[in-house]
């Protein structure tokens, strides 16, 4: 395998997605990926690249020509790269090799235990990308029904460019507004509040936290290219990653996207689970981690 | 069966009625002051017992505190009960993905904040016994040498997150890595003085092993963080939405709580252990509503932390016991381990020298954490009044000092 450069990646925006490669494994749920990586792949203008990591047989190359032409993908937009090897390193060595903008990949809402604490390819690969990371969990081979957005509002400084790609996707997808939440945890708050808070005292503290929470939200949603989509801002208490995660399952969404973490998460971070360990141990919907290369 | 006589259940009721009441206008009083409420409780402890009391109306205090008889039971299984009680609501605050989350500069602040203290209090007792009155041959040297290192390493939670409150400093960097920090310490602090007592219990009786000991605690500790948290994680919406609310919840929350108290006082680690983790496993849950954690404070801040810090003026008198030597010896001690290893751990995690000297003395507040630990130890034989003293008033100096501190530093 060639090397690739990196210089290539860096500091490369966040979106347009003008490569998406799409992982597949031949499972029953394979035309439906496909369908609904095409539809994005169109309404995105962006060209496919299919990864499939494993052997390389005449059946396999006949189911996916027939999906091929059944879903009338279009080959001149469409590369096929069958590849030998260890299925995380690899798909991720293709990513970067071949700039990939978005990764598509099927994903079950849930993973048994054991499996979650090893991790599977999918979930492997969601912590470690370089490129942003769609996890589809129910596929559409009809039109796609990517409606409803959720985008954390979280106060970082990738957030800006997490909300801008949510602002992108949501034009191309014909999407009119978008749910902007910032999840609020504070540690410590009834321990503190419960030692000597006189009533009005509690509810004036707790009116002031959450007069903050709204202001920083708005702050940050102010500084993003809206591009007509309007940005509905939700402040919901929780510890991060649950809260936003249980907030996208009640209001039913389509889509909920997230910055990248900053470290790489591990085996103790699902033992102690936090922030995003919180969604890809139960996926309320699709999910999408949005990479948002340093410059 | 034993039962309290007419007259001791009227001096029983009464002393709790009396410790309640004066607790909380001494508690008022302090807070217009800005001191702790802790220190209005122990005041109420100081006038109520030996020291002022027991001076003035020696039949008064001995009729409202009998020392001896049935009432002593009472009271001994009502403080033990609160004490079980606030190391549960501790627990409660520690939530270990925190430290995962602040990352480096957490875990090199909350192991340096242990270590250097520890080693520090250690070393002193270890090197010099005379100093606090033991003798070097004796038992007791060891424990007391271990048991000095981690009272001076641990902090208190509760006082720090006060401070930041009040500094307006809770929601920001510096307060997280200040609060995953000092929960390190009290989850580590209080696993190793639980091992220090059970130490201290199988050297009287030649029991268990040391390696059996670890085992136990170790044991507990990661099959309650890890088994019995998804449990508690699969049972609360539950007990949230089909039981009676709060009543449910409070229930079931105590009930966890004491069991864990009582596994652990049966394999002979303290019930505090117990109570702890049980705290940790239920507060961390994501599915113990906000509400609930507020009532199981309340309750317990309000009704046991009064009776059990006004208790403790009640065991000891504080002017006889009070040792200059051995007060300077425990907050010196207590002032360099904790600030210079907090404030080098933060140092080295990547803060600038000032941030790293607010970490330094936010995390020297000890608070009310620290007094439990040395009537824990009192009681327990593992140190003498006047340490027990020096800790004391070492726990009310380093949280009166560390807000006043943490502004010299702050930009």
């Amino acid at each position: 395998m060639q090397p690739f450069d990196l210089a290539k990646l860096k500091g490369r925006p966040a979106f347009p997605f003008e490569t998406i490669a799409v992982a597949i494994s031949f499972s029953p749920r394979l035309e439906a990926l496909l369908a609904e990586s095409k539809w994005i792949a169109e309404n995105l203008h962006a060209s496919l690249l299919l990864i499939h990591v494993g052997e390389k047989t005449a059946e396999k190359e006949a189911r996916l020509d027939k999906l091929l032409t059944k879903l009338a993908i279009d080959e001149k937009k469409c590369r096929i790269n069958w590849m030998d090897g260890e299925p995380v390193e690899t798909i991720l060595r293709l990513c970067k090799l071949n700039v990939v903008d978005l990764l598509i990949l099927g994903a079950l809402s849930k993973e048994n235990l054991l499996k979650f604490y090893i991790g599977s390819v999918a979930r492997k690969i969601s912590r470690r990308a370089k490129c942003s990371v769609l996890l589809l969990t129910n596929p559409a081979e009809g039109t796609s029904k990517i409606k409803r957005f959720v985008v954390s509002g979280e106060d970082h400084v990738k957030t800006i460019h997490t909300i801008n790609t949510a602002v992108y996707l949501a034009k191309h997808f014909h999407v009119k507004e978008i749910s902007i939440v910032k999840e609020v945890h504070v540690p410590g708050l009834a321990m503190t509040m419960a030692e000597d808070s006189t009533a009005p005292e509690a509810s004036r503290l707790r009116k002031n936290l959450a007069e903050a929470d709204e202001q920083e939200l708005h702050s940050v949603t102010e500084k993003c290219d809206k591009d007509g989509i309007r940005l509905i801002e939700k402040v919901v208490r929780g510890k991060q990653g649950y809260a936003i995660s249980k907030y996208a399952r009640d209001k039913k969404a389509d889509l909920l996207i997230l910055n990248s973490p900053d470290t790489q998460m591990g085996f103790f971070d699902r033992i102690f689970t936090h922030d995003i360990e919180y969604i890809l141990a139960d996926l309320p919907c699709n999910l999408m981690i949005v990479h948002s290369r340093p410059h | 069966m034993t039962r309290l006589t007419h007259h001791e259940l009227i001096a029983f009721l009464l002393a709790i009625s009396v410790m309640l009441l004066f607790s909380r206008i001494a508690g008022e009083l302090g807070k217009r002051l800005k001191l702790p409420v802790v220190m209005g409780e122990l005041l109420v402890g100081i006038v109520l017992g030996p020291t002022v009391l027991g001076m003035i109306s020696p039949e008064i205090f001995t009729w409202l505190f009998p020392r001896s008889g049935n009432v002593t039971y009472a009271f001994d299984g009502l403080f033990s009960l609160s004490v079980v009680m606030l190391l549960f609501v501790a627990g409660m605050e520690v939530q270990l993905p925190l430290v995962l989350k602040q990352g480096k500069v957490a875990i090199y602040t909350s192991v340096s904040s242990m270590v250097i203290p520890f080693f520090t209090g250690f070393a002193v007792a270890w090197y010099f016994p005379s100093l606090f009155g033991i003798s070097p041959d004796s038992e007791s040297h060891l424990l007391f040498s271990l048991f000095l290192g981690t009272a001076l390493s641990i902090s208190a939670l509760p006082v720090i997150a006060r401070i930041l409150m009040d500094m307006n400093l809770f929601k920001t960097n510096l307060g997280m890595i200040i609060i995953a920090s000092a929960m390190v310490n009290d989850l580590f602090g209080w696993l190793l003085f639980s091992f220090i007592l059970s130490m201290r219990v199988h050297t009287g009786e030649g029991g268990m092993s040391l390696g059996y000991t670890i085992l136990c605690i170790l044991g507990f500790g990661i099959f309650m963080l890890t088994i019995g948290k998804r449990i508690i994680d699969k049972a609360l919406p539950w007990v949230q939405t089909k039981l009676s609310w709060p009543g449910g919840v409070l229930s079931i929350s105590l009930g966890v709580c004491l069991a864990c108290a009582a596994f652990t006082e049966s394999i002979n680690l303290h019930a505090i252990l117990g109570a702890f983790i049980a705290g940790i496993a239920i507060g961390d849950s994501v599915q113990l509503h906000e509400k609930a954690r507020e009532i199981i404070h309340q309750f317990v801040t309000n009704f046991f932390a009064p009776l059990f810090f006004v208790s403790i003026g009640l065991k000891v008198n504080f002017i006889t016991n009070f040792n200059v030597v051995i007060v300077a010896i425990v907050l010196v001690l207590a002032f360099i381990g904790k600030v210079t290893g907090a404030s080098l751990g933060a140092y080295w995690g990547g803060l600038k020298r000032r941030e790293a000297l607010v970490v330094g003395f936010g995390m020297n507040a000890r608070g009310a954490m620290e007094i439990i630990l040395g009537t824990l130890a009192l009681n327990a034989g593992l140190i003498a009044a006047p340490v027990f003293v020096a800790l004391i008033i070492m726990a009310l100096v380093t949280s009166l000092s560390s807000a006043p501190l943490m502004r010299r530093f702050l930009d």
